[in-house]
């Protein structure tokens, strides 16, 4: 594999520099790339020649196989079965492919892994084992011909200045047409040559005489609009001009560049005259009109006027110079295996492209995103995303979260609160502020004093569900009195029995005040206690009636509630002490709602067999939503026919037949 | 002797017929010029069939033939082997193959007694190519091309090969084959020998370009001057072989 890095960089001399050019041309023969191979002339003689010796001699040398290297055969059936082998099939791939062929030996023992090999070698030719074809196609393609000297240097001449493209010169034999075009080159008066070049609105044109310039000339007009796109001028072709001022600018700039340009070239018509060769640059048909135009001296049918060979820059002085240089230089190298080696890298190798290719590939790799087809029809990884914006509460209670249920002078008064450097500790406590103004007023700074105590010992508990806690507090505030609230304030001071405060009240009204709950936060008395850690208090509220199964905002019963172990204890021993007291109440609870929905029942008896007893006239007029027949109540969207109504189709159906005939039609 | 013919003003005769011992294939043209050429040669003796494969008219690349049998790839329709199968004697046996390589006018070469087919023909191939056809078959290249059909014509009498194969490799393959081989072009030049040239043991045809020198080796290489059907050359000369070598 030969690297650009590797090839010497070839000496280059000027066609105008004569003596040089003289020197290189001594003993010049067209390059052996260059030479195409005629083909073995058979003719009838030495066909018969063959065939005679072939029937006298018999196939005495042909009995063998090359390819194996096995041979002479002694007996034809020996030779058959060797061209039925396995081996001789390997051997002949590996022969097309440039491989030396392998022993039997060598079969035998490496067919495993050369099988395998010599498949891959079938998928993947590889253009490298046939250098001289490879040179052949490269140096037949190539802009420039190639020749060598006495001396064995090779040197690369631009077509384009030996022949004009579409004259063909043969490359038989020795190519002498080839040496006589390039010794043309070092004749005297042979270096006046002309460079015109045209594009997009730019002209350059010089005309030297042994690589010095004799007459020059540039000329820039605006012809292209930018920003209108370059291809105005063809829609002008078309008819449908753009009549914009730009446009008709543009337009009237490039007449005047055709005639400035068309009239240069009329003035230089007889320095043209005297070039041998016309080298120009001018693509679409505007830039080829300006040279080849109406009374132009160039023709381009004319035999001296050729393209340049290789991409040019905008047209200037300096890029009419440069591109003169180049033409005129001829490429030496000093062997024929630096020229090749030059070559067939200029020429760019399959291999050698996929190398270079994979590896400006792994450069770019990390810079790309990597944007794969996407398969609808797989489920899709998720992307990570960003979760909605999230507060953490000081106390690390839980998450807080905006959204658009929060109530707007909650997030004001969030904002004021981060203002001020302190963070309220979720938003339940805010939402708690919000909806309970007014007790927050009434309450006395000891209830507060408790809350705060409160929020003290929620940190180690699990964040409630918000939206209940809210819901409940938007009920309508009960009146607490005052002996409630020093009971509460009782608790929570240092105080450590209640019984001064129980003294007051008559049984019932003490069962009520102990089951009383604090609308800023749901904790009953028994809440309180717990949470104060009072397990003696705790029990004389429970012997008192107070009930242990009432939640709290949080959702939360009193032995729940506490973090104390003793006042765990308290209620446990208190249910261990009294479990009849809680099974007695309940039952009673259940009586009193048995009687209850008895009661209502009945009512509704009643009512409905009245209504039953009415007559069906009676009954439109009474306007009850009852069914007709059965008095049941009406669903939604009753049953109806005439003016009955109906719970069900099946009432409606027997009310119709228990009706005399001649009135149901 | 060998005759210079056109399909539709194209030289690459080859492709669009077939010529062995027993039968001639011709594809169907636009024109009945070419087989008039055919059949005006050759109508005496062997006849001559209008052929189509798989629609195509590239008969000669599709398939591969000698007087014993016929193979058609397996894209030729089931009418189209019917109709081949009615045309041709009894005795040529008509064979429908399964192949990758499905141009096998252009992977195998063969004349009565010998085949040489291309490296990577499949082995199923092979082995049905030797029943139908009756013939050895070797794995070999012409002049390094894996395309044997294409760049060899081969009688039971001679055979041309591609213009750079080697001495060597002539003498190699003409002591396989047992044929005397030569190196030569058709059609002014054209390397691609199978495809300017359909050849039997007594008749050439060769594409309208090809020069008189051509002709001439092709001539002499077939034998073709003093030729004509014999049955020495068709039916005795396997005996004669075996009992030579």
């Amino acid at each position: 594999m030969t690297n650009k890095t590797d090839i010497i960089k070839p000496r280059t001399v000027r066609v105008y520099e004569l003596d040089d050019f003289e020197k290189l041309l001594k003993g010049i023969k067209v390059a052996a790339c260059m030479i195409t191979e005629s083909h073995q002339i058979v003719d009838e003689a030495s066909v018969i020649r063959r065939l005679s010796a072939l029937t006298l001699n018999g196939p005495s040398d042909g009995n063998c196989c090359s390819c194996c290297g096995v041979g002479p055969f002694e007996t034809r059936a020996q030779q058959t079965a060797h061209y039925k082998q396995h081996w001789h099939t390997h051997n002949l791939k590996r022969k097309l492919f440039g491989k030396l062929p392998l022993s039997l030996g060598q079969y035998n023992s490496r067919q495993d892994d050369d099988l395998s090999e010599s498949d891959s070698d079938t998928e993947t030719e590889d253009f490298s084992r046939k250098p001289a074809t490879d040179l052949f196609a490269a140096a037949t393609r190539h802009c420039k011909a190639f020749f060598t000297n006495e001396k064995g240097q090779v040197f690369c001449v631009y077509r384009c200045i030996l022949h004009h493209k579409k004259e063909e010169l043969s490359t038989d034999g020795e190519g002498f047409a080839w040496v006589e075009r390039c010794q043309r080159l070092a004749i005297p008066g042979f270096q006046r040559w002309a460079v015109l070049m045209v594009s997009g609105g730019n002209f350059a044109g010089a005309i030297f005489s042994g690589g010095v310039p004799v007459v020059h000339k540039t000329h820039r007009s605006y012809v292209t609009r930018r920003g209108q796109g370059q291809a105005q001028s063809v829609r002008d072709q078309y008819g449908n001009a753009p009549k914009s001022a730009g446009a008709s600018l543009r337009r009237y700039c490039q007449a005047q560049f055709l005639e400035h340009v068309q009239e240069v070239i009329s003035n230089w018509g007889n320095d043209l005259f005297g070039c041998t060769f016309i080298l120009y640059r001018a693509v679409g048909s505007v830039n080829q009109a300006a040279l080849f135009g109406k009374n132009s001296p160039l023709k381009r049918e004319d035999p001296r006027v050729r393209v340049l060979p290789f991409p040019t820059k905008k047209p200037s002085y300096k890029e009419v110079k440069r591109v003169h240089e180049t033409v005129a230089s001829v490429e030496v190298y000093d062997t024929m295996e630096l020229f090749q080696k030059a070559l067939i890298a200029s020429t760019g190798k399959p291999v050698t492209k996929s190398m270079s290719d994979t590896t400006v590939e792994r450069a770019k790799k990390p810079q790309k995103s990597p944007t794969k087809p996407i398969d609808r029809a797989k489920s899709r990884e998720r992307t990570p995303r960003e979760l909605p914006t999230q507060m953490m509460s000081s106390e690390d209670e839980g998450p807080c979260f905006i959204d658009s249920e929060t109530p707007k002078d909650w997030i004001k008064k969030l904002s004021e609160q981060t203002l001020n450097g302190t963070v309220s500790s979720s938003r339940k406590d805010l939402l708690n502020d919000l909806s309970t103004p007014s007790h927050m007023d009434t309450e006395s700074e000891t209830d507060c004093v408790t809350d705060k105590k409160e929020h003290a010992k929620k940190k180690k508990k699990k964040k409630p569900e918000e939206k209940q806690d809210s819901k409940q507090q938007k009920k309508v505030p009960q009146k607490i009195p005052t002996e409630i609230k020093k009971m509460w304030k009782l608790i929570s001071s240092d105080q450590i029995s209640l019984e001064t405060i129980f003294e007051n009240w008559e049984s019932a009204e003490l069962e009520a005040a102990c089951n009383t709950q604090d609308p800023s936060d749901g904790n009953t008395a028994l809440h309180k206690a717990a949470i104060a850690e009072k397990p003696e208090m705790v029990t004389q509220i429970l012997s008192a009636g107070g009930d242990p199964c009432i939640r709290n905002n949080q959702m939360q019963t009193p032995y729940a509630a506490t973090p104390h172990a003793d006042t765990r204890i308290a209620f446990r021993l208190f249910q261990g002490q009294f479990p009849a007291q809680i099974e007695k109440e309940k039952k009673a609870q259940q009586k009193r709602a048995k009687r209850q929905r008895d009661k209502e029942k009945q009512m509704e008896k009643i009512k409905t067999d009245k209504f039953l007893q009415l007559t069906d006239a009676q009954k439109v007029k009474a306007g009850e939503r009852r069914c007709f027949l059965c008095g049941s109540s009406l669903p939604k969207t009753p049953f109806e026919y005439n003016a009955y109504k109906f719970c069900s189709t099946r009432c409606l159906q027997n009310h119709r037949n228990l009706r005399p005939l001649h009135k149901s039609a | 002797m060998a005759v210079r013919v056109q399909f539709e003003n194209n030289n690459e005769v080859g492709v669009f017929s077939k010529l062995t011992n027993s039968y001639c294939l011709v594809a169907i043209g636009g024109s009945e010029n070419f087989y008039s050429v055919f059949e005006a040669e050759l109508a005496d003796t062997i006849p001559v069939v209008h052929v189509s494969i798989a629609g195509c008219r590239i008969i000669g690349r599709m398939t591969v033939a000698n007087k014993n049998g016929l193979l058609v790839p397996s894209s030729t329709t089931d009418t189209e082997l019917q109709h081949i199968r009615n045309s041709l004697p009894d005795s040529v046996k008509v064979q429908r193959v399964e192949e990758r390589l499905s141009a096998l006018g252009n992977v195998i070469t063969c004349n009565d007694y010998v085949a040489l087919v291309h490296p990577d023909l499949d082995r199923d191939t092979e082995e049905i190519l030797a029943d139908t056809l009756g013939v050895e078959v070797f794995r070999q290249t012409v002049a390094g091309n894996v395309l044997v059909g294409t760049y060899a014509a081969l009688s039971n009498r001679g055979g041309l090969v591609h213009p750079k194969t080697t001495i060597q490799d002539q003498d190699e393959l003409s002591s396989l084959l047992q044929v005397p081989l030569v190196a030569g072009t058709v059609n002014r030049g054209s390397e691609v020998i199978a495809g300017g040239l359909v050849v039997n043991d007594w008749c050439a045809f060769c594409g309208m370009d090809t020069t008189s020198t051509e002709i001439s080796v092709i001539e002499s290489v077939f034998k073709l001057n003093d030729a004509k059907p014999t049955a020495i050359t068709s039916t005795m000369r396997a005996s004669l072989i075996d009992s030579m070598s």
